[in-house]
């Protein structure tokens, strides 16, 4: 097959497409089982194969893809066919960042493949979170496993021809109950990074036991708490909320795509500008986030990306200042002539595809904050006046521009000179983007520090779902609008 | 293609029997295109043709799952994943229930949504179609966005328990043109949706966009103070909150497991404005509707709320199934939501700005990234985006910065309601994650809600 493509990307090349590429899935598989109080509702598996082709013509990008691989030379056509076409309407040529050809090969790193568990010992692991979960005050018990298995083999017309071989592993457990006045609460866990594989043995059944008594004891505390205040407090975010911040207002808001305006029809634009590099503001000085798709073991992890780059540690924001974008070929070099300056650097190899018929964009890698040094959570705890401590990603809502949002969690609890209070429920927080940051005044050190994963981030037209991971200590803000 | 695909079907379901495997099949077929346009360039122009084909095997409460994308000629790959689905549902837990395997008591086919014209659109006509929607609007500084998504989709299904088919055949387009400003950041949107090609209407689009570039371009902006206002929303925000309304209001399954604001006991109670009418109405074929479900039941229309009085749940199969109640033929991909309309004449936004009005009126065309903040009580939030004005009462006009609402259905289409127009508009709420599903929610073209409360308002675009 291999051969075939390479044929096929030569001879596009001699039809006078300027770059070609192929990404051939021999398979994807999938295993999705979710357990609903007690009730196997879902049990399904997935198979599929396919190539994808793109095609860089006269400066505009043409993609096609199809199940059937028995017509390649009809494929690799259309997809040159579409190139042509958009070239009709273009206003900045695609131009490529510079990169080597790589051959070479990457693979996840699991210690048991979770698709040789038979079916039953999965099962058999949900059996027992459900009777864990099945407590007084549960309402319903919710047990999910998401299994996911790609390989895909990357060809290029520059030569480069990378094989990799993806495995994911997404388990949650859910609880959900119902106050005195019938409104419905939940508290769930899903674990954060365990180790340097995420294969079958991501599921320690004590580590899952564990939280499942505490997501029922939280939960069962919230059923009976007062109402979130409406006020203005600090807010101190655990790790379970403040990835779904940095990834909300920071990963998306640096999606060098966004910046440009490629997703302003669907997902929206960022308030950033390219004349904001090396000069907004963008947090406190206890700010250092970057995009870091080295770290062993994540979903944002992944070894080279769908431009064929390998993956990279880049800074975004250091110390406050908005230094870097998350970043693939096409767009770093459009950045740097719109910017009329060398902003970046070469491709941060972030540029992915959720699947063979959908073309690469940029996605998040690991977009992480460093850990600071302002202690544990109890010190940051006992350095804050007025203040409430939050977690859990209930509802989530961003400017189109990311420039403001409102989040709910699942749980929050008052803190009053130094010391927690007392739980309250429905919880919510809401700012704006870089005032937010701003007021960054305590950044938890390493004993705070988790890498949460992202299963399910939505982006593009046509949509697609990426996997990825953020690595977050526990962060205080201050002066947030809390219960609205 | 039709008898090709049928026969498909058929031989699986020999080879099936021929197993002693009880099994359902649903086949699916998708054409793609999508034309997508940024910075006034085509920045993607891209075609998927996929064929998935999805086997649920049944043994006795037990259930299981395997589906496949494929080719139509992979009979043997097909066949495979009758064995795998077969060997799954050996090992599943069995249901606390019996789930029901459907009985078709007749062969069904409906292609009255397919136009082959629309199905085969080319990319001239596509570009075409943009370059006249966006005709001398655009500059330096005022870029388009947008997408031309359009295609065709089969939906075909057979099962053991009966040789009779159901088959589906639509054609959709789907277009969202955007213009922006580069330096400033507004944008505005015009959008249409089109299940046949006479749909197609590039004037129309020109026409919302010009209205509105015009005073995003010459009227003065400004941060809206928070306080309540009236409100008027465009198809895309009351589509949207429609959409919301169908996950935490009235379907029975939500309901049972407590992620509904409705209960049993609202059944025959006015919760809703007596303004306010809500039909699952699969004769409209703007909603590429299904004249049949999934499981075979003949579809109609179904009303949900008639004048604010909530009718009742509608029931998926495995939900009525779990808590013994009555499918209502709602085992479908998508349904087809029909919000009825009111009395007044004006249904466009020329014609809103025309209207006398007592009080300053906050117009929102597109609510951005909802999400349900309490589902007990409805409560969802979301930001304005993409041509909002603030038509004030003295005539004058103000573009605002986006705003946040963070509102419960409950309030939205309750008694704050103060009118609909009579004038309905077919807003399409596709998505383009996963399978091909056109769908679209049929509206009233603006509705106005009189005292919202705004949460948060930005200072800049």
């Amino acid at each position: 097959m291999q051969k075939q493509l390479q044929e096929q990307i030569a001879r596009l090349r001699a039809a006078g497409a300027h770059y070609v590429d192929a990404r051939w899935y021999p398979v994807e598989e999938t295993n999705d089982l979710m357990m609903w109080n007690g009730n196997l509702k879902e049990a399904s598996a997935s198979r599929e194969s396919g190539v994808g082709v793109r095609v860089l013509y006269k400066g505009a990008w043409g993609f096609s893809a199809a199940s059937d691989a028995d017509q390649l030379g009809a494929l690799f056509d259309k997809a040159l066919d579409n190139a042509r076409v958009a070239a009709e309407r273009i206003t900045f040529p695609i131009r490529l960042a510079e990169k080597d050809a790589i051959r070479a090969t990457f693979e996840s790193p699991n210690a048991i493949n979770p698709f040789t568990v038979p079916l039953a010992e999965k099962l058999a692991f949900m059996q027992t979170m459900d009777a864990k979960l099945n407590q007084p005050g549960v309402f319903q018990r919710i047990c999910t496993l998401t299994f996911m298995r790609k390989q895909i083999i990357f060809l290029d017309s520059e030569g480069s021809e990378i094989e990799k071989t993806i495995t994911e592993v997404f388990p949650s457990i859910e609880v959900v109950g119902l106050d005195a006045q019938g409104e419905m609460h939940s508290r769930k866990f899903s674990p954060p990074r365990m180790g340097d594989t995420r294969g079958w043995e991501t599921l320690d059944m004590e580590i899952f036991s564990a939280n499942a008594e505490r997501i029922v004891r939280e939960m069962n505390e919230v059923l009976v708490a007062e109402p979130c205040p409406k006020d203005v407090r600090s807010v101190i975010l655990l790790p379970g909320i403040m990835f779904l911040q940095t990834h909300e207002t920071i990963g998306h808001a640096l999606e060098l795509d966004r910046i440009l305006g490629y997703e302003l029809a669907f997902a929206g634009g960022s308030f950033v500008r390219l004349s904001d590099f090396g000069t907004l503001r963008y947090g406190s000085e206890k700010l250092t986030a970057r995009a870091d798709a080295t770290i062993p073991n994540t979903p944002g992890s992944f070894g080279f990306d769908d431009d064929g780059v390998p993956a990279q540690n880049r800074l975004l924001i250091d110390k406050g200042l908005l230094v870097g974008a998350i970043t693939g070929r096409q767009m770093v070099e459009e950045a740097n002539v719109r910017a009329g300056r060398r902003i970046f650097e070469g491709s941060g190899g972030a540029n992915r595809a959720t699947a063979f018929y959908r073309v690469p964009i940029e996605r998040m890698t690991n977009i992480n904050i460093d850990p600071g040094d302002d202690g544990t959570l109890d010190d940051i705890v006992r350095n804050t006046e007025r203040g409430i401590v939050l977690d859990g990603d209930k509802s989530w809502s961003i400017g189109s521009n990311r420039e403001q949002f409102h989040f709910a969690t699942d749980i929050g609890w008052l803190v009053e000179d130094g010391q927690i209070t007392h739980v309250v429920k429905n919880s919510t927080y809401q700012g704006e983007t870089v005032p937010f940051y701003n007021s960054l005044s305590a950044v938890g050190d390493e004993s705070t520090w988790e890498v949460q994963y992202t299963p399910n981030c939505g982006k593009g037209q046509p949509n697609q779902i990426m996997q990825l991971g953020h690595g977050v200590p526990v962060c205080r803000f201050d002066n947030v609008r809390i219960g609205e | 293609m039709k008898d090709q695909i049928l026969q498909t079907l058929h031989d699986l379901r020999a080879y099936a029997l021929a197993k002693g495997v009880e099994a359902t099949f649903l086949y699916h077929e998708e054409d793609s295109y999508l034309m997508r346009f940024a910075n006034s360039a085509i920045s993607l122009n891209t075609n998927e043709h996929l064929i998935r084909l999805d086997i649920t095997a049944y043994k006795g409460r037990q259930r299981a799952s395997y589906s496949l994308i494929t080719a139509l000629g992979n009979r043997k790959e097909m066949q495979q994943g009758v064995d795998i689905a077969a060997e799954m549902v050996e090992h599943a837990q069995p249901l606390s229930y019996d789930p029901t395997v459907p009985v078709y008591t007749e062969s069904f086919s409906d292609e009255s949504a397919f136009d082959p014209a629309l199905a085969m659109l080319s990319n001239e006509a596509r570009l075409a179609y943009f370059n006249q929607a966006s005709a001398g609007l655009e500059t330096d500084e005022v870029q388009l966005s947008g997408v031309f998504s359009c295609g065709w989709t089969i939906f075909a299904q057979i099962n053991t328990r009966s040789e009779h088919t159901q088959y589906f055949k639509a054609s959709d387009a789907q277009i969202t043109i955007v213009l922006s400003h580069t330096g400033l950041k507004w944008e505005v949107i015009a959008e249409q949706s089109a299940q046949h090609q006479d749909d197609l209407k590039p004037d129309a689009l020109h026409d919302d966009l010009a209205f509105l570039v015009d005073h995003y371009q010459h009227d003065t902006p400004q941060q809206l103070p928070l306080g309540t206002y009236d409100i008027v929303f465009g198809p895309a925000a009351t589509a949207e909150m429609l959409g919301m309304m169908g996950y935490i209001g009235y379907s029975g399954g939500a309901m049972k497991r407590g992620f509904s604001f409705l209960n049993e006991n609202q059944v025959g109670q006015c919760v809703f404005s007596p303004q306010f009418t809500l039909v699952d109405d699969p004769t409209r074929r703007e909603t590429f509707p299904f004249q049949r479900d999934m499981m075979g039941i003949a579809r109609h229309p179904y009303p949900i709320f008639t004048e604010g009085v909530f009718q009742g749940f509608i029931w998926s199969q495995d939900d009525a199934d779990e808590f013994g109640a009555q499918p209502t033929g709602h085992t479908v991909p998508h349904r087809s939501i029909v919000m009825g309309g009111g009395n007044v004449t004006a249904g466009t936004l020329r014609e809103l700005v025309a209207m006398p009005r007592e009080n300053d009126i906050l117009y929102i065309p597109y609510l951005h990234y909802m999400n349900i903040v309490n589902p007990s009580k409805g409560l969802v939030t979301a930001s304005s985006r993409f041509g909002a004005l603030l038509l004030k009462k003295d005539g004058s006009i103000v573009v605002p910065y986006n705003v946040r609402l963070t509102q419960s259905l409950l309030n939205v289409f309750g008694d704050k309601v103060a009118w609909l127009s009579q004038e309905q508009v077919a807003y399409n709420t596709s998505s383009s994650y996963g399978a091909r599903n056109p769908r679209a929610t049929i509206v009233p073209a603006l509705i106005q809600v009189n005292g919202l409360e705004i949460s948060h308002s930005n200072s800049s675009y």
